[in-house]
């Protein structure tokens, strides 16, 4: 009969894991001696995934202690198994395994694990009470199976970089001709202004979509078009991994915005002298013409 | 104005990277201005570093010479054929800049 005790708190290195044998195993179980069952709020779910102090997992060699499951958990100092939850007779098990003087000094050298450990045993009681049990947030940034992918080694080259703009990296349409909105249809721009650039990308047969909201389209890319009033017209188009890219005219294609971070969102985007947001739109892939 | 698509014509062409859907503007420049560029790129130190403009807005500038190799410039670095150069006071840019007939440049030119 054993007791193997990890103290499940790192990430990257393994966890601390002691054995107790003879009295100390006798004296741990003892301690862990379930007093009572938890009941309502006691019984709470703990922090899963969190970074850090995790608890204790005890595991029983041979035949478990009458009253305690095989294997369970010790934090926020009660027992925690498969359909168990219980207060021990020592709700300080936790700290005297891990305290200066306790079982753990006996497995690493390190002479500030201890404090470290025990400040982490504290954190998790704090984390606990303010812990929403629930789906995990995971990322929701949308991925967008009709986009198209980033590739800029393919336009950053010297045949294509210089005579492609924004729109034509915008549209994923190579025309070498530093493409203009509404100059295919014979409908182009007359004014730096939302209101001019829009209806010439329109008259392209790109599709308005103004309340896309950052999201992929069904069908098609999702470009956004921005303004510097009275000067330029500039845009963007969402790629496969939902992230945003954009070729500032005739430099290089990039996936950052002004102040060199990946670009989630044009709207909320460092642009530089493209402070108008002006709307979003959708590139029907063969549908659109633009020169 | 004229555009960086324009710039075939012989002799010297300035231009500044400042627009994304629009073209650049190019201008030509005097032969006198042009060697006065290559002179100062002559006496520049070279450097490991590279230009990193911002994305979008000013970017530098450039100039064709009649050969049609390229300078660029981006406040202090000046690079040409791969090499860049550190231009301390940024005598290269602001020859270049300075060149640009009136109204040929947008104010947001200077905003950087």
């Amino acid at each position: 009969m054993a007791l193997r005790i990890t103290v499940d708190i790192f990430s990257g290195r393994p966890n601390p894991v002691l054995i107790l044998e003879g009295p100390e195993e006798k004296e741990a179980l003892d301690r862990l001696r379930p007093e009572r069952a938890l009941r309502g709020r006691e019984a709470r779910p703990l922090p899963t995934s969190t970074l850090g102090y995790r608890g204790l997992i005890v595991e029983q060699s041979g035949r478990a202690t009458r009253g305690l499951p095989k294997e369970f958990r010790v934090a926020n100092g009660d027992v925690f198994g498969e359909g168990f939850a219980a207060r021990p007779a020592d709700p300080a098990f936790e700290e005297f395994v891990c305290g200066s003087t306790g079982p753990i000094r006996r497995v690493h050298r390190e002479p500030d694990l201890s404090e470290f450990i025990l400040k982490e045993i504290k954190r998790l009681d704090d984390l606990r009470d303010r812990w929403k049990p629930g789906r995990p947030d995971w990322p929701r940034r949308e991925r967008c199976r009709c986009a198209p992918l980033y590739e800029p080694d393919w336009w950053n080259v010297p045949a294509i970089q210089p005579f492609n703009n924004c729109y034509n990296y915008g549209c994923d349409y190579r025309t070498d001709t530093f493409a203009q909105p509404g100059r295919a249809a014979g409908a182009m721009y007359t004014a730096f202004s939302c209101a001019s650039v829009r209806p010439a990308a329109l008259a392209d047969d790109l599709m308005a979509s103004p309340s896309a909201n950052n999201r992929c389209p069904r069908e098609g890319h999702l470009v956004a078009l921005v303004i510097a009033p009275g000067y330029d017209f500039h845009w963007f188009r969402k790629g496969r991994n939902g992230y945003w890219s954009h070729k500032p005219g005739s430099t290089p294609v990039t996936n950052v915005d002004n102040s060199g971070v990946t670009i989630p969102d044009p709207r909320t985007a460092n642009r530089g002298p493209y402070t108008q947001f002006c709307t979003f739109m959708v590139v029907m892939h063969g549908h659109i013409k633009i020169n | 104005m004229a555009t960086s698509r324009s710039t075939s014509e012989t002799g010297w062409i300035a231009g500044a990277y400042v627009f994304s859907g629009r073209p650049d503007p190019t201008w030509p420049i005097p032969p006198n201005i042009g060697e006065a560029l290559l002179a100062i790129w002559e006496l520049l130190p070279a450097v490991g570093a590279t230009a990193a403009p911002p994305a979008l807005g000013y970017r530098g500038v450039f100039v064709h010479d009649p050969e049609g190799r390229i300078w660029t410039a981006y406040h202090d670095l000046v690079t040409f054929g791969g090499e860049t150069r550190r231009d301390h006071e940024c005598r290269f840019e602001r020859a270049v800049l300075s060149s640009a007939p009136s109204g040929t440049l947008p104010p947001i030119t200077a905003e950087d």
